[in-house]
């Protein structure tokens, strides 16, 4: 395995982050910080420079994951992946981050998935078929196959 | 010259029975309200009226001789039809308009007027003649009904937008009890996640690690129930796809190929957790059993209809399921034929060669039991 992916969680229910940093570590990756609002996200996220950010959609105080997206989308060195239950009402390009899991996840989605963006972000073009519970946002998809093109 | 001289007798000579003069004789008895005047006159007065008119008007016929018709206006005539009868004055052409007019006692009228200049033979002007009809009536009945149609608007209005208030209140009730019901789930994934890690007993472990499992076959159902088209209706076979991935990667197992044959089969909302739980045993139970010590092989899925049947097939070829796990009581077997009942489903367990295939038949409609049970508990 490569250097592991270091990875910061945006998520305001404590037992699920709890469990997405259990699930990031028994994967073999490194969180390197938690949020539970989008203005501390964003903070951390400059402090950290993590190479994968997993965005809740509603954050405390009625803060919105939307904003830490396209606040971070032009970073290019940070992968920016929603997990929310409200994944059918991510817009069409997603803001500008690179896929979506739908809550409820499986602990094999979240396993797949770190293994995939691994690939993606240190060995791409990924050989790895992107895990069922993860939908590529087209433009993230786009890039990734011109990455295969280039080689 | 003729009818010009029988006006000019009847108006200003003020003949009462108008002897020799059969124009003059029938409109005065006439029962249509008429009146003449004079423009030749300073203010146009009346030089005319018959019985009728002070009939429908209550004036006396010296009350009003003399006088300009605009007596019969009050406060709620309209200024647009003074002004069109105005226009029609000065331009000399006939005119006929409703007008609210007055009676003697105040009382309004709806006065359906005629009035046409009688000109002579070498272009003068000499009166107008003038005929009211009373249709209040007509008009009364015309204002209702303009008035309730514009009352029912108002109406379905409001109420249209009462109900798209409504909707969008339940839509936005939907949308919140959705997202509340898959948190939820998504949290008691993770009291399972985090408990399992805390135990060292293995046994102890692979049953919390199975209930884990049996959550989050709940929760696919869940997240796939309000992805798709259809809220009432969930597709087995695409479910079945998510479920067996799932599986196969969360057991750790690589040498195991998953092969599919799936065709939609739309089930009932109910049906789909039972539905759900009961392939997730199946399934595990064959990752657990058929292929002990890291064998390889491969596991295979079909969901097809069936009429108004719909099939599940699992098939491996491992090692054959052992019989104390075909005879036993074990939880998980008892929960495959609970739900199994609660479904009308039947389970064939047959011995492959080699391996397991195990057949499960269901109705794809709810029973209506099963359908009125699905309705109570929303």
């Amino acid at each position: 395995m490569s250097q592991p992916l270091r990875v910061l969680i945006a998520e305001d229910e404590a037992l699920i982050l709890m469990q997405l940093e259990f699930l990031v570590e028994d994967a073999g990756h490194q969180v390197v910080g938690t949020a539970a609002t989008s203005d501390e996200a964003i903070r951390v996220a400059r402090e950290t420079r993590p190479d994968l950010v997993f965005v809740d959609l509603q954050l405390r105080g009625g803060s919105s994951g939307i904003d830490i997206v396209r606040t971070l989308r032009d970073e290019p060195a940070t992968v920016l992946v929603f997990v929310t239950a409200n994944a059918q009402h991510i817009a069409q390009d997603f803001e500008g981050a690179a896929g979506v899991i739908a809550k409820p996840f499986t602990e094999a989605v979240i396993f797949d998935t770190m293994s995939y963006l691994e690939e993606c972000v240190r060995r791409p073009p990924p050989r790895l078929s992107v895990p069922l519970g993860l939908r590529l946002a087209p433009a993230y998809q786009a890039a990734l196959s011109g990455g295969r093109n280039l080689e | 010259m003729e009818q010009d001289d029988a006006w000019h007798l009847t108006g200003d000579l003020m003949v009462e029975d108008g002897k020799g003069d059969p124009f003059a004789a029938a409109i005065r008895a006439t029962r249509m309200p008429m009146i003449v005047t004079d423009p030749r006159r300073d203010d146009n007065p009346i030089v005319f009226v018959n019985d009728a008119f002070l009939r429908l008007t209550g004036y006396a016929r010296d009350e009003i001789m003399g006088r300009n018709c605009r007596f019969l206006q009050g406060p709620d005539t309209d200024p647009n039809a003074i002004q069109q009868i105005r226009e029609a004055v000065r331009a000399r052409r006939d005119i006929a308009v409703d007008i609210l007019n007055y009676r003697r006692d105040g009382s309004p009228f709806w006065n359906a007027l005629y009035m046409s200049p009688v000109i002579t033979r070498a272009g003068d002007l000499h009166y107008f003649f003038a005929s009211q009809l009373d249709v209040s009536d007509r008009v009364d009945a015309q204002l209702r009904t303009q008035n309730e149609k514009e009352h029912f608007e108002r109406e379905v209005a409001k109420r249209t937008r009462e109900l798209s208030e409504a909707l969008a209140a339940k839509t936005m009730l939907v949308h919140e009890v959705d997202h509340r019901v898959k948190n939820n789930l998504q949290m008691v994934a993770s009291l399972l996640t985090m408990q399992t890690r805390s135990i060292s007993d293995p046994s102890a472990r692979d049953a919390m690690k199975s209930m884990l499992t049996r959550v989050e076959a709940l929760g696919t159902v869940h997240k796939r129930l309000y992805q798709s088209h259809d809220v009432e209706r969930f597709d087995v076979a695409e479910f079945a796809r998510e479920l067996a991935t799932d599986l196969v990667r969360g057991s750790g197992r690589t040498g195991i190929a998953l092969h599919f044959d799936l065709e939609p089969v739309e089930v009932p909302v109910e049906k789909a957790p039972p539905v759900a739980l009961m392939m997730n045993e199946l399934i595990t139970n064959s990752l657990k059993h058929a292929f002990p010590d890291n064998r390889s092989g491969r596991l295979s899925i079909t969901v097809q209809p069936d009429g108004r049947y719909f099939g599940i097939r699992i098939v491996d070829d491992g090692v054959g399921m052992p019989q104390e796990v075909v005879g036993s009581r074990s939880f998980g077997k008892r929960l495959i034929e609970s739900l199994a009942r609660q479904l009308n489903a039947s389970i064939a367990w047959q011995p492959g060669h080699p391996g397991t295939s195990i057949d499960i038949r269901l109705p794809r409609e709810s029973s209506p039991r099963e359908a009125a049970g699905a309705k109570d508990s929303t």
